[in-house]
């Protein structure tokens, strides 16, 4: 292959970024050809969205080179991002429903064609160009999901856009949706457009990339042609072909029922099915992992489980009792413990004080409160206590959760949430965005807990939490529990299989 | 962070909006060609005897006004209903206290239970109507003032007393009158004895907020929905008692001054201290001592500018600038103040980890 | 930097047009010019005269600038000089009273207040300072066994007043089909109500009289000019030809609503002859105005201090003494003064008696 610059779109060369206890990406190198629709696909939190957030100028990289058509250069902002050339179309559209195509297209790109008559022929020219079918003066309001997207990326063509980046564009999309987006795509890369696909729906990133790149743990690890490549290959790639040990410590599973789950399913108000006939058991003792890729219903079991989602079918209890048409205070004060998924919006309150946050899900039990009182010297000594086991490192009781960085954060969760001894622990991520230090700790107070009996639920992306914690896994896809496996004896094939759904396909 | 310094912060986001609006007041009046310094030496004199009582009743009014919207806004309820519910509470309590149903001071009290119920129950509607059908309760609110506000007009033309060109609900009984003190001489009125129900609610308020578990929820609330839903909140119901709590307080804002001066609903009723509770509870952050700083300059500033049309070219008017702009820089200042503060704070605890490790790594090498 | 300068701007446009509203002796509102020129230290020994509005002030062409017109003819015929307060929109009871004190211990007197809403303050401070006369325009003795030796009530027959405008639309409507905007419900603005309906009624019984109040009790009804635009538009949509307004500073909105109803639609003022004060546009729109001359019985409280015979309980200013009538400028009703002039002289007999309540 000739290796002149210019073939190349995109160039980033030994990417890092880091936030506070955390590294979001390192080493990351892709390259991405001219002309040619390039995939990144890679699971939740594994660094895709923070090394789009740098390419589209969004965050500044801590080391490494970002080169564009052969140049090397400093992305300050998206608007330095899109003077190169570069734009981007989120997963969230960012339109006025009150307003036309064409003026949402023009809004805050006044200066280019103006806005009257040059600017109309120019969206109309590109909208026939590409084959987008839209009209400029319609109404936003009127057009469909697939509509809208055609008008976000024609407000990246209209700003000259020639590299685009697709944040997860199929994400909402009905299948025939995602035939004509695809049918766009190719259109816009016979016109030398060059585009930058994220997914984590390998189906997809086969049939439309020309190249993928697999991105695990903030970095790259790896490169494919769709050709050469089987999706079983690339969902090893993507949770690791190393399968961790697991835990080397005895079973200390026992043979009484902690939670139950009878048939349980969940269709939200629209009728959509968000989770079909679930039926799981936790024993005393027990920690059943559950993995599956991000989006396939973990998020609706754990809130099922906590109560703050109720079930349209089927029976939730824990030990013996029946406990589906609970409110989450009662199922708290009943002992269960939950770690959520997102600390700072389900797990804590940024802006006060450690010691209330300890109060925080326990406001009704002691030590934090008495009676209808809060207890505040009680919550601070307790959250002392935390601290203290859980090696938080703070100045104090009275500082704002919101300056601790997120490993801190995370033990102060952790740490509260395994007071009171809880029966049953629902832990969703529990060590995400956290630093190796803290992870070991984490994983180590959960050993811990489950030696003396606690039933624990444990969903993670990560095979190594998955793998090294539990006694059982479960996969969870498209809201089905489609397949179990002891940790002891999986193998990554198999995970990925059954995660990506091909395990389905086989049967 | 020590506490000599925290408390300086708390400080400094009010005096700089303060500030910061005796600046855009002090430019407003030299443009129009006034002398500012002719304003603010009137805004600044001392108080006549009367107008100082006035000051300390007014404050009273507004003080529960800012409590009844603080409730809402600690969790992020918008409350602009509080016009309305007052008004409402007030002609209420103002019918059933003149038509002298019970003796005295027990006649003083049902009235005031009174306006408490109608008050929260004109809020509840918009709290029921948020939790079962989703509607904003902005909206909603501002619907319920305007109801209210043309429902009591209604009922005052229809079942009032006529006297001379107003109408009015019966006067209170002498019996069931509460003047108050008089600090000064008589001419130069009491300080309201019902202005006690401010104190009252601020300090309910606060023990409230900091003491109770349900205050915790109520902040945790307004703090993150989301954390609070989690952490077993049931926010349903939060938004209803809260709104039932602000209506309730908001019913009590003009007791003082018709048990104390007016003795009747009429064209002595005093309209849109609602809004300014608003204001006053915006400007305090929704703390207690807060609103009540707020509601004092409030009050000085309204009970100063009477002086600024019959001395001064200046327009009372003005007055009104000068608060909007403290509230406005009030709400700018503590967000720079707070992002600052977070940064303080975030350097502090890095400080506290390295001395950790230098300490460890000293022992270690010990 | 180009952000900085673009606060920058916003912050100058809005510091100069709040330096607008500061000065409280702008004559007017905006383009409408004509107000009154009141310049109360141009009298000479004559009596200190404390005057207080009410809300709206000087510049709403109506209410408070007549008396300010009184105050200027009392400043040039008497040599009297004076003082203005003005009532803020919502402000407390106490500060109505605090007013009224602060001129009294200003030793101005007479003290005016114009405006049936100075009643209470007035019944709770005069007693304090016996040597002081006050009067209140509109107003009333809200404790009727406890008499105040020396406070004036200055009233008007604002129904012959209105019954008058009344004739005037009969006489004028093509639609046969009229308007009354209220500003407030009450029991003064109910009678230039009622004598609107008679004097229409007195000329054609079967023509149709709307009548909308902006407010049932807020006081805000007499300074919300949208609210009076929101329900004369009401009116002339629904077919309406000719609306009278009784609503203070809030008729602006009704001119403004007449102006864009368009040719043939008609608004009638009130309290002083509005035609005057009017922008050019309004002025094609505006029939005729009922007069309540708020300056007479000003003027005639003033005078009567001067004179040491101070005014004290009710008086009322009717269409026999001239204290209200109908304007005529415009041209537009020229034609039938003569129709309304023959009802004027029978109420001026006794021969029509005009309601007070609808």
């Amino acid at each position: 292959m000739a290796d002149t610059a210019t073939t190349h779109a995109v160039v980033l060369r030994d990417i890092g970024k880091r936030f506070p206890g955390v590294v979001a990406n390192h080493d990351v190198d892709i390259t991405i050809r001219t002309g040619t629709v390039h995939a990144l696909i890679g699971e939740n939190g594994a660094g895709k969205s923070t090394l789009m957030k740098i390419l589209y100028g969004v965050q500044r990289p801590d080391e490494g080179a970002i080169i564009l058509g052969g140049q090397e250069v400093q992305l300050h902002s998206p608007t330095d991002a899109i003077a190169h050339g570069i734009g981007m179309v989120f997963q969230h559209f960012m339109l006025a429903d009150n307003l036309t195509v064409l003026e949402n297209v023009v809004l805050g790109a006044e200066k280019l064609h103006g806005i009257g008559d040059a600017a109309r022929k120019t969206v109309a020219e590109l909208s026939d160009r590409y084959g987008f079918g839209l009209d400029p003066d319609q109404l936003v309001e009127e057009l469909g999901v697939g509509d809208r997207q055609r008008i976000e990326i024609l407000k990246v063509l209209y700003r000259g856009a020639k590299t685009i980046i697709l944040d997860e564009p199929t994400a909402v999309l009905v299948p025939q949706e995602v035939d004509a987006l695809f049918e766009n795509l190719r259109v816009l890369k016979e016109e030398d457009h060059t585009i930058l696909f994220i997914s984590h729906k390998l189906d997809e990133v086969l049939a439309i990339a020309d190249d993928i790149t697999v991105m695990r743990r903030g970095t790259t690890v790896g490169q494919a042609r769709p050709g050469s490549v089987t999706k079983h290959e690339l969902a090893e790639m993507m949770v690791g072909s190393e399968l961790p040990t697991p835990a080397k410590e005895g079973s200390t599973v026992t043979d009484e029922v902690q939670l139950e789950l009878a048939n349980v399913s969940v269709v939200d108000p629209r009728g959509r099915s968000l989770l079909t006939d679930i039926s799981i058991t936790i024993h005393r003792g027990e920690v059943l992992g559950i993995a599956g890729v991000e989006g396939n219903g973990q998020a609706e079991l754990v809130e099922t489980i906590m109560g703050i989602r109720k079930a349209t079918y089927g029976q939730v209890r824990l030990g013996d009792v029946d406990i589906t048409s609970w409110e989450t205070r009662g199922r708290r004060e009943a002992g269960i413990g939950y770690i959520p998924e997102d600390r700072h919006r389900h797990g804590l309150l940024l802006d006060s004080p450690l010691w209330e946050n300890r109060i925080l899900g326990h406001q009704t039990r002691r030590p934090v409160a008495k009676g209808m009182w809060i207890d505040r010297s009680g919550a601070r000594e307790d959250t002392d206590r935390i601290i203290e086991q859980y090696d938080v490192r703070t100045p104090s009781t009275d500082t704002l959760c919101r300056a601790l960085s997120g490993g801190n954060q995370q033990k102060l969760v952790v740490g509260r949430e395994m007071s009171g001894a809880p029966a049953l622990l629902i832990a969703s991520h529990p060590t995400r965005g956290v630093d190796v230090g803290a992870q070991a700790a984490i994983w180590e107070h959960i050993k811990r807990a489950r030696k003396d009996g606690l039933a624990v639920l444990l969903v993670s992306a990560d095979l190594d939490e998955l793998i090294g914690l539990s006694d059982r896994i479960e996969v969870l896809h498209r809201g089905r529990l489609v397949a179990e496996f002891d940790p002891r004896d999986v193998t990554p094939q198999d995970l990925g299989a059954a995660m990506t759904g091909a395990h389905e396909d086989a049967s | 962070m020590s506490i000599v310094r925290r408390f300086g912060m708390g400080l400094l986001a009010p005096l700089t909006a303060v500030a910061a609006a005796m600046l855009i007041t002090s430019i407003v009046i030299s443009l129009s060609g006034s002398s500012a310094i002719e304003f603010w030496e009137i805004i600044f004199s001392r108080p006549a005897d009367r107008v100082f009582v006035n000051i300390v009743n007014q404050t009273s009014l507004i003080y529960l006004a800012g409590l009844a919207a603080a409730i809402g806004f600690r969790m992020n309820l918008f409350n602009i209903g509080v016009e309305g519910q007052y008004t409402l509470a007030s002609y209420a309590a103002a019918s059933l206290a003149g038509a002298a149903l019970f003796p005295g001071l027990l006649n003083v009290f049902m009235s005031l239970l009174l306006a408490v119920a109608v008050g929260a129950a004109w809020a509840g509607i918009a709290g029921v109507l948020k939790v079962t059908r989703g509607v904003s309760e902005v909206i909603s609110t501002i619907m319920l003032n305007a109801i209210a506000i043309t429902l009591v007009g209604y009922l005052l033309n229809r079942y009032g007393v006529k006297v001379g060109n107003g109408v009015r609900t019966e006067v209170i009984p002498d019996g069931s009158r509460v003047d108050g003190w008089f600090p000064f001489a008589e001419p130069d009125g009491p300080v309201w004895a019902l202005g006690l129900l401010a104190v009252l609610g601020g300090i309910g308020f606060w023990v409230l907020l900091n003491k109770t578990r349900f205050g915790f929820d109520l902040r945790a609330t307004g703090a993150s929905q989301s954390a609070a839903v989690a952490s077993g909140v049931n926010v349903n119901k939060m938004v209803v008692y809260s709104m039932l709590m602000s209506g309730g307080i908001a019913g009590l804002i003009w007791m003082p001054s018709l048990f104390g001066a007016a003795y009747s609903y009429g064209t002595t009723f005093q309209a849109f201290l609602g809004f300014t509770g608003i204001a006053v509870a915006l400007l305090g952050r929704n703390q207690p001592v807060g609103i009540l700083v707020g509601a004092v300059l409030f009050a000085f500033l309204n009970e100063q500018s009477n002086r600024l049309t019959l001395e001064t070219d200046i327009s009372a008017n003005v007055v009104q600038i000068t608060q909007g702009v403290i509230v406005l820089a009030v709400v700018v200042a503590y967000e720079v103040v707070r992002r600052y503060r977070t940064k303080l704070e975030q350097r502090s605890v890095t400080e506290t980890l390295e001395a950790d490790k230098t300490a460890k790594g000293k022992a270690v090498s010990a | 930097m180009r952000l900085s300068t673009r606060i920058a701007a916003v912050g100058a446009a809005a510091v100069l047009a709040l330096a607008g509203c500061a000065r409280d002796d702008n004559p007017g509102n905006g383009t409408s010019g004509g107000s009154v020129d009141l310049d109360c230290d141009a009298g000479g020994d004559g009596p200190k005269v404390g005057l207080a509005y009410d809300v709206g002030g000087r510049g709403d062409q109506s209410f408070n600038d007549s008396a300010a017109t009184g105050m200027q003819r009392a400043v040039e015929e008497l040599g009297a000089t004076c003082t203005e307060g003005e009532a803020q929109d919502g402000e407390a009871e106490s500060a109505r009273e605090d007013r009224l004190r602060q001129m009294a211990d200003g030793d101005y007197n007479p003290i005016i207040g114009i405006g049936f809403a100075y009643s209470e303050a007035v019944d709770a401070v005069a007693p304090d300072y016996p040597e002081v006369n006050f009067a209140v325009v509109d107003g009333y003795d809200p404790t009727p066994d406890e008499p105040n030796e020396n406070v004036a009530y200055l009233g008007f027959a604002e129904h012959e007043g209105s019954f008058l405008v009344g004739v005037a639309a009969a006489e004028k409507t093509e639609a046969d089909h009229v308007g009354f905007v209220g500003g407030v419900n009450n029991g003064l603005i109910q009678k230039f109500q009622a004598g609107y309906e008679a004097g229409v009624k007195a000329v054609n019984p079967d023509i149709e009289v709307d009548v909308t109040y902006i407010e049932q009790s807020n006081l805000s009804g007499f300074a919300d000019p949208a609210g009076g635009k929101a329900a004369a538009a009401g009116m002339y949509d629904g077919g309406a030809d000719i609306v009278y307004h009784a609503a203070g500073g809030s008729g602006s909105g009704v001119f403004d609503a007449a102006v864009e109803a368009g040719e043939g639609k008609w608004a009638i003022g009130v309290d002083s002859d509005q035609y005057l004060t009017a922008t050019e546009e309004q002025k094609k729109h505006i029939l005729t105005s009922m007069l309540k001359r708020v300056d007479v019985a000003t003027f005639d409280m003033i005078q009567s201090v001067a004179d040491g015979k101070p005014l004290t309980s009710y008086q009322t200013y009717n269409l026999e003494d001239d204290g209200v009538g109908y304007s005529t400028s415009g041209g537009f009703i020229d034609d039938i003064t003569d129709v309304i002039n023959g009802y004027a002289e029978q109420i001026k007999s006794g021969a029509v008696k005009v309601p007070e309540t609808p």
